[in-house]
């Protein structure tokens, strides 16, 4: 098998492992954020690279362009939407943030949970 | 579409609408701008209107190739922030003042759902174009960009509006 012909393959796995770590490990609300933004950036990779056909154009119609191959369009139109929605999160999301760094005046995890609960 | 307009309104929930915090003084204070910058300023004026008009030929492109509503709303929403950054928040909210965003807000999800039910009247599906003109391929460009409009004025006042809530927080 031919490592380097996966080559988006293995940056999505990076990039979905970073986010993930991101999410997971990291203490600051916007690292997560940032987390969360990195491991939807690697599944839009992943959708994109599966849709992708060897030697395609991109799917546009076009009278002249019979019989071409072109790429798959349904996962490009799956991963628009996907890309709405992964700036909605973000927005709302650091709208929470906003909130909770003025209600706390921090944005650290562990400090707000250690408020919390005095 | 509808994605995008409920984070708005979560966001405007969230942060208020903007007004709440900034007093007037404040305002007079704090929203300079980068007007004494010079390159800054010369650049942006040379660009703007020409994101703007980009921003246009997407939207109305749309219907033949790569581009559409979303995509040119978020290209006329970067240029009027790029013009609030400029110019600061209370030049940009004279231009585009709060109201009227709400307004694109509400205004552009409603002329998407008004031409998907107007659809259903005609005795089609929800948002089927075909039954909006005798013709066709005529009724499907019509309704593809009614459809457009809606979406790019919806999206421009979305990220315009959570723009400014972000911008009025630091005052």
């Amino acid at each position: 098998m031919d490592i380097l012909g996966l080559f988006n393959y293995w940056v999505f796995a990076i990039l979905l492992m970073i986010g993930f770590y991101a999410v997971l490990a990291k203490k600051n609300l916007i690292k997560k954020l940032i987390g969360l933004a990195l491991f939807q950036s690697a599944v839009f990779l992943l959708y994109i690279t599966v849709g992708k056909v060897k030697g395609g154009t991109a799917p546009i119609f076009s009278a002249t362009a019979e019989g071409d191959v072109f790429s798959n369009p349904l996962p490009q139109v799956l991963i628009l939407t996907a890309i709405v929605v992964g700036i909605s999160v973000t927005a709302l999301g650091l709208g929470i943030v906003v909130r909770i760094r003025e209600e706390y005046g921090s944005i650290e995890e562990d400090e707000i949970l250690e408020m919390d609960r005095q | 579409m509808f994605v995008v307009f409920t984070a708005g309104i979560g966001v405007l929930f969230l942060l208020g609408h903007g007004r709440v915090r900034g007093t007037l003084e404040e305002e007079t204070r704090t929203n300079e701008g980068l007007r004494h910058y010079l390159i800054p300023r010369v650049v942006g004026q040379l660009l703007i209107p020409f994101i703007i008009l980009f921003g246009l030929y997407v939207q109305f492109h749309g219907e033949y190739g790569p581009g559409g509503g979303f995509q040119a709303g978020a290209i006329i929403a970067a240029g009027l922030i790029l013009y609030a950054l400029l110019e600061g928040e209370k030049h940009a909210l004279n231009v585009v003042p709060q109201k009227v965003l709400l307004g694109m807000m509400a205004g552009g999800a409603i002329l998407y759902t008004t031409v998907g039910i107007f659809g259903m009247l005609l005795g089609g599906n929800f948002l089927d174009y075909s039954v909006l003109s005798d013709n066709t391929v005529k009724g499907q460009q019509m309704g593809i960009i009614l459809i457009e409009a809606g979406v790019g004025i919806t999206v421009t006042g979305t990220l315009l509006a959570i723009f400014h809530a972000f911008a009025a927080r630091d005052n």
